[in-house]
């Protein structure tokens, strides 16, 4: 089995590409790099960051990525003259404990927002274990915003097929779930139908909690139908170096975070919405949960309450509810006992052909096919291996 | 620390009788007849059987479990002195793990 890297060479030619986030890395580092000094590249990709970070001065730099995309950066580095300075490190940076500490730590490891798998947690333990004293980290903070927002496009896949059809079928069953899922976005200045609000400050330089729990009220600047929540982030990469992927900043790989409303209200400007949204690192990815109610501007009186979550718009198996739960008592199989002899041959000698093939004699009724035995055996080791 | 058990029969009885309103940590999404709880804050899942989910839908609706019970009699081969201890013994156990709390 190859393992190939999580991104397309042109996902980091679009990051290489997206102005002015790449302007605003490349004087930060300028900005930041002293002549040789110590630079780790956290979650480096290719390690433009590090080959910059080398061209800039710095003496010795550390590229960390556990993706294989990593593979690429000492002949980038070669052909930039500094492969001589370069360390590639293909693991988690969780896992890595340097000989000397960085100076300058840079990264950028967002999704669409900043709060984005194990960014907080790897941001984290980098400036515990990785920053020297009074070093420097970029990106220093970011700020997550938040608006109601009017886009029947973007809302569209919300609603169509599943109240609405051109096939009257009866897809309505699924709406909640659809209803649920967050969407990326690049929505303009006119689809806001509300000031934005700060949701939250993310400065690097302290944070440590992962999580996100912040209530807001938004009030409507215009009658309109708001079909759901914008979340986007202002970074500050340095002091005085910053860039936006709020709606009318030019568009950025990131998008905004657009969190769809199941019943979309009818709001008359001056109606204000009040919304907590929560954002729970579980399982190393983000459950997004936004509750509130429409408060009507003139009466005060609430209607249009919600109460909604991402993990709403997951459809799970019928019989492993029980799956996820700390309380469920594992049961031995013979799948499982396929994958215990599978990882029992470690250090034996033999190759995954062989593993295969001895899998297979043992398991005739359970394996279909030589094939189907060797990927088995590949998936398995390979979940293992330069991790 | 609050007392989520359920022993006695006066105990039962006033468990049955009470209001409990889904803690805000609480979301759960529906699978079949069968329901998976996620809580928010400390990341577990709490998988609920069909009757588990019952009693869930009940208390989402501002019933209390013992409007419940009449309704898991009715659909269920099972009798009311066992359906009331299970009820009890569950809504314990959502308790203790935050995903219900009294009114």
């Amino acid at each position: 089995m190859i393992r190939a890297s999580g991104y397309e060479v042109t996902s980091y030619g679009e990051m290489i590409d997206c102005e002015p986030r790449m302007g605003v890395y490349v004087e930060a580092l300028r900005r930041a790099i002293t002549p040789g000094c110590t630079v780790i590249d956290l979650g480096a990709g290719f390690g433009v960051f590090a080959i910059l970070a080398c061209k800039f001065g710095a003496g010795s730099v550390i590229a960390i990525e556990p993706d294989p995309s990593i593979e690429l950066l000492m002949q980038l580095a070669h052909d930039n003259g500094c492969a001589d300075r370069i360390t590639v490190v293909r693991d988690m940076s969780t896992r890595y404990t340097p000989d000397q500490k960085a100076d300058v730590i840079v990264s950028d490891c967002r999704g669409t927002v900043c709060l984005f798998e194990h960014h907080i947690a790897t941001i984290a333990d980098a400036r515990e274990r990785l920053l020297a004293p009074g070093g420097t980290l970029l990106p220093m903070r970011d700020t997550l915003r938040a608006a109601l927002v009017h886009s029947p496009e973007t809302y569209r896949l919300r609603h169509y097929p599943w109240r609405s059809n051109k096939y009257d079928l009866d897809l309505s069953a699924a709406h909640s779930f659809a209803a649920n899922a967050e969407a990326k976005a690049y929505l303009k200045p006119d689809a806001l139908v509300s000031e934005p609000r700060d949701l939250a400050v993310i400065d690097y330089r302290t944070v440590t909690d992962p999580n996100l729990d912040a209530s807001i009220e938004l009030v409507a600047t215009k009658d309109s139908i708001a079909h759901g929540l914008l979340v986007w982030f202002d970074a500050e990469i340095a002091e005085g170096l910053g860039y936006s992927n709020a709606p009318g900043q030019p568009e950025l790989v990131y998008g905004q975070m657009f969190l769809p409303l199941a019943d979309p209200p009818q709001l008359i400007t001056g109606d204000r919405v009040t919304a907590r949204i929560r954002g729970n690192l579980i399982d190393g990815h983000y459950i997004w949960s936004w509750d509130g109610t429409v408060i009507d501007g003139t009466t005060g009186v609430a209607r249009n309450p919600f109460r909604q979550s991402t993990f709403l718009s997951r459809v799970i198996a019928k019989g492993i509810a029980n799956a996820g739960s700390s309380l469920t008592v594992p049961q031995h199989s013979i799948q499982l006992q396929i994958d215990a002899d599978c990882l029992a041959m470690a250090g034996s000698g033999l190759d995954y052909d062989g593993i295969a093939k001895a899998l297979l004699a043992q398991y005739p009724d359970a394996l279909p096919n030589y094939r189907y035995a060797l990927d088995r055996v590949a998936s398995l080791f390979g979940r293992y291996t330069a991790q | 620390m609050a007392d989520n058990s359920c022993v006695t029969e006066n105990a039962n009885a006033d468990w049955l009788n009470a209001r409990w309103t889904i803690s805000d940590q609480a979301i759960a999404n529906s699978v079949g007849d069968e329901m998976v709880v996620l809580h928010l804050a400390n990341g577990t899942y709490f998988g609920l059987d069909p009757i588990g989910a019952l009693l869930w839908e009940g208390l989402q609706a501002s019933q209390v479990p013992a409007q419940v019970c009449d309704t898991i009699l009715d659909r269920f081969a099972i009798d009311r002195a066992t359906a009331e201890l299970d009820l009890c013994e569950f809504l314990g156990e959502l308790a203790t793990r935050d995903l219900i709390v009294r009114a």
